[in-house]
């Protein structure tokens, strides 16, 4: 608005910004460089301006007695970082006096740090450096002893400290405290002596510690994975997307000599914003892992032996097509959109099968979102960015900062802000209640509840939602007369319900019918499978009551989303299509397995074996079948039991798309060349398919992606041309919106 | 229109040219007595390099033996011709090849690929890497011109006191 402007002049030059707003942040608007170290604008001013290279001078205009009206200089430079712009300031960054400041400050700094910029991992991308030599002395006056500690103190299994290095800018300290949450860092001791540390006896457990690495202006704050591996110009880098969780961050994959080296942060205001999880960031080691299959092994007896893709193909099409429609696929839930996309071709047109199926283990047959209103809009995924703005969240079962971490943070980033409250249900004893990165202490209502007890509190909600106001028409007899008991019966969170159930008409009162109220259902929480039922005919209930919600089961890995999408499941074909005539799901394909009414089945990027919910059940069925196909990595427990493994390209092998927990096709891009024998995974699939007769013709990924973007409505906005670097949500793109 | 020269007369001609300068210099040489030499018996003998002749590279150590170089990868960013490979690891105690926390566990130059300009040098902080007069680098096999940080770190007997000291270095900047 108007109003709010202010009129400055940075360097001679007059524009006009909010009032309020940081000098700093006004000089960059018009591309002046303020230099600074502890400055950030995610991070807190409070705590801030001081590491004081920021400077600069300032003239505010002062009303004289007689009334006239001149430019008073402040008689010293000041923190552009914690200046608020007013009315009529002139700022000036480059006058002598600014220069000689700044390389005082450079000086002050450089006293106690010990420049051993050549054995320094931070070498090269330093802040401190850049500033010294932009802005420093150019040699030194301090000849007497510096400051010395015990190098690489770990902090905890990631992190090194170097407090020899360090400047005292307090960005990791706020950040623990302000983005994360979990407030584990802090200065101990005053002056020359202050130093980060974690308290005594402490690690640095929290699970976005990697962040600070990125986040500190020197060498101190160190990854011991990246410890020595590399200098920042060895490096080569390349757009990327986590494969750790179904959040899709943004990352630049770091690589050497076609090696993986690190993970660091890429800026996507709609997903990440700048960070990761530490999850991610120290997890994609596995991409340059010594276990990693090169070349296709077909089993003979009880060894496998290293055969050429032509018999590994040839073997594994002859079983397909004799199997033809009691051939079955599983999982896919880390393969990429095009992978799914031409697998689900193969086994849905050519094999004429429909028992496919990504949801194995710990999750539901029920549709991913249960929201309100009609149509595939409503139906989408909540974004993002929408958390921020709820009024109420609630966490059914998840582990949020562990399962959803970029969720975790917009939560978090809406309960700072003062308008989102959050409720936690959980079981007793849930690893959310010990860890410091945890919704836990800041949830307004905790219910906790026993072992499989979260239909019960299901039901009592209900209960009390239809005593306090909800619409129960549509509820069905039977189940308000449960409720009904429920609510009646005694139990330790008969109170927390209740209060829980208030926070829910409290939230919706005040929205408009937006979405204002979120039910994300974690993994603990997905073995009942009755829960979604319950929780959608509260939903509705709600909504009649004028409270409207989305309950949401979010996809967990990193392209569970996708496989939703496209239709990995055995009752909808991509975009969600009722299929025709449905097929079985996870278990019922297991089952069949066991039973012999299943003649092939493929599994994909899984280890079933042990990620199952019910493993032994499905080592029994695995071993009972009678043709196993599995693609994957590495040789996992579920692969050792395979009569043909096929190797496949890891996310820095090539081009491809993953679809995140909200929806959005994000593009990762080839970093460096596949191992010699190793294939991508639709390739592979069009190859059988060939072999079987039919063509499935595609030339690149791209080619595929236009095919899925041509074909499924759902995702007509998401194709090649549209994605750029930071993807396209279908769900926006649905609903006309341009950039979301 | 010049008439063409008969083959005797075009073949004869600059040979007769040829060696009339040879009977020049002869002819000045006897004149003048002089016993001034232009070449030399190579490789019975060797001229005397140029104090700043920039040749194959070696790894020196300190006189305590340790290693010099801290594996900071500065030479292989200074390299124009990208022919230096460099992989650090850390020190401990028990095994320690520089002072400090790092060293080199692999430095590699490509002499095939290298044009000997020196800039590695001037690059180094710790004046680890130097290049040195021996300019005799000829091989048989390319793969013999990849030289592995065992061929260029110099030799434990070219120092003054052989005995290397470890672990006793203080953890120095």
């Amino acid at each position: 608005m108007a109003s709010d402007l202010v009129n400055i002049t940075i360097n001679g030059t007059p524009l006009q910004v909010p009032a309020g707003e940081m000098i700093i942040e006004s000089a960059r608007r018009i591309g002046v460089e303020i230099p600074h170290f502890c400055y950030h604008p995610r991070l807190s001013k409070e705590a801030g301006a001081n590491c004081r290279m920021c400077l600069v001078e300032v003239a505010s205009p002062r009303k004289n007695p007689d009334g006239s009206v001149t430019l008073a200089k402040m008689p010293k430079p000041q923190t552009s970082c914690s200046l608020p712009a007013g009315e009529g300031m002139v700022i000036e960054t480059e006058t002598p006096a600014i220069i000689e400041a700044r390389r005082g400050i450079l000086e002050f700094l450089l006293i106690n740090h010990p420049l051993d910029c050549p054995i320094c991992d931070r070498g090269g991308e330093c802040p401190l450096q850049n500033n010294t030599l932009h802005y420093g002395p150019p040699t030194t006056r301090y000849v007497e002893e510096k400051r010395h500690l015990p190098k690489a103190f770990p902090l905890s299994e990631h992190v090194v400290l170097d407090r020899e290095r360090c400047i005292h800018c307090a960005r990791c300290t706020r950040f623990a405290e302000d983005i994360a949450g979990d407030a584990q860092l802090g200065f101990l001791k005053r002056g020359a002596d202050m130093e980060v540390s974690v308290r005594t006896g402490e690690q640095f457990t929290s699970l976005f510690s990697g962040n600070t690495i990125e986040l500190c202006p020197v060498g101190a704050l160190l990854s011991r994975s990246y410890r020595f591996r590399g200098r920042p110009w060895d490096l080569m880098t390349q757009k990327s997307i986590c494969t750790e969780c179904s959040n899709g961050c943004n990352i630049k994959l770091d690589h050497r000599a076609g090696r993986f080296v690190r993970v660091n942060a890429r800026l996507n205001e709609d997903v990440n914003e700048e960070w990761t999880c530490d999850r991610g960031k120290f997890g994609m080691d596995y991409l340059s892992g010594p276990d990693r299959l090169t070349t296709p092994l077909v089993r003979r007896g009880n060894r496998f032996e290293a055969v050429g893709w032509d018999e590994a193909i040839r073997r594994v099409a002859e079983e397909l097509g004799q199997a033809g429609r009691k051939s079955a696929f599983l999982g896919g839930i880390r393969s990429s959109n095009e992978d799914l996309f031409v697998m689900q071709r193969l086994f849905r047109e050519v094999l004429g099968s429909s028992d496919l199926d990504h949801r194995v283990g710990p999750s539901f047959d029920a549709e991913p979102v249960i929201g309100v209103g009609q149509g595939q809009v409503a139906r989408a995924p909540m974004s993002l960015v929408e958390l921020e703005g709820l009024s109420l969240f609630i966490s059914f079962g998840c582990d949020m900062a562990w399962e959803q971490p970029m969720a975790y943070l917009r939560v978090r980033k809406g309960w700072r802000r003062g308008a989102l409250t959050i409720a936690s249900v959980a079981r007793h004893g849930t690893a959310e209640d010990e860890r410091p990165s945890s919704l836990a202490p800041i949830s307004a209502v905790r219910v906790r509840h026993d072992e499989g007890g979260e239909l019960q509190v299901a039901l009592r909600l209900l209960g009390e939602v239809l005593r306090q106001g909800g619409d129960g028409t549509a509820v069905p007899a039977e189940l308000a007369a449960k409720a009904e008991s429920a609510v009646t019966e005694q139990g330790a969170d008969a109170e927390a319900v209740r209060r829980l159930a208030l926070t829910l008409f409290e939230a919706g009162k005040g929205a408009s019918d937006g979405r204002s109220v979120a039910v994300w259902i974690g993994e603990a929480a997905r073995t009942n499978r009755q829960l979604p039922d319950i929780l959608q005919t509260l939903s509705a209930a709600l909504s009649a009551a004028g409270v409207h919600g989305v309950v949401q089961v979010p996809a967990m890995e990193v392209n569970e989303q996708g496989a939703r999408d496209l239709g990995i499941a055995p009752t909808w074909l991509p975009g969600y299509e009722q299929a025709d005539p449905a097929g079985r799901n996870s278990a019922e394909i297991l089952a069949a397995v066991a039973q012999g009414d299943i003649a092939a089945l493929w599994i994909s990027g899984l280890d079933l074996a042990t990620r199952y919910s019910d493993p032994a059940a499905a080592v029994r069925a695995l071993e009972s079948c009678p043709f196993l196909v599995v693609t994957d990595l590495s040789l996992t427990k579920t692969a050792q039991m395979a009569d043909v493994v096929l190797p496949v390209t890891s996310v820095a092998e090539r081009n491809g798309t993953y679809t995140n927990v909200e929806g959005r096709v994000q593009r990762f891009w080839k970093a460096y060349d596949p191992p010699a024998g190793v294939r991508q995974e639709w390739r592979i699939a069009a190859q059988i398919a060939a072999r079987l007769g039919t063509e499935i013709h595609y030339a690149s990924s791209r080619e595929v992606l236009a095919d899925i973007a041509a074909r499924v409505p759902l995702y007509a906005g998401c194709g090649p041309d549209a994605l750029g670097d930071g993807g396209v949500r279908w769900a926006s793109a649905l609903a006309g919106e341009v950039g979301r | 229109m010049a008439r063409p020269m008969s083959p005797i007369t075009e073949s004869l001609t600059p040979i007769a040219k040829g060696l009339a300068v040879t009977l020049r210099h002869l002819v000045t040489m006897l004149r003048t007595r002089s016993k001034a030499k232009f070449t030399v018996e190579y490789p019975e003998e060797r001229r005397e390099q140029y104090p700043r002749t920039r040749w194959r590279h070696y790894l020196t150590r300190y006189e305590n033996g340790l290693e010099k170089c801290i594996g900071c990868s500065l030479c292989a960013g200074a390299c124009p011709a990208r022919c230096i490979y460099v992989e650090a690891a850390d020190n401990t105690d028990t095994e320690r090849y520089s002072p400090g926390e790092r060293y080199a566990i692999r430095y590699e130059i490509n002499m095939l690929r290298c044009v000997f300009c020196g800039y590695c040098q001037e690059a180094c902080p710790t004046g680890a890497i130097v290049l040195r007069k021996e300019f005799e680098l000829a091989d048989y096999d390319r793969s013999d011109f990849l030289y592995t940080k065992q061929m260029l770190l110099e030799p434990m007997s070219v120092l003054v006191r052989p005995k290397p000291k470890p672990s006793v270095q203080p953890e120095a900047a």
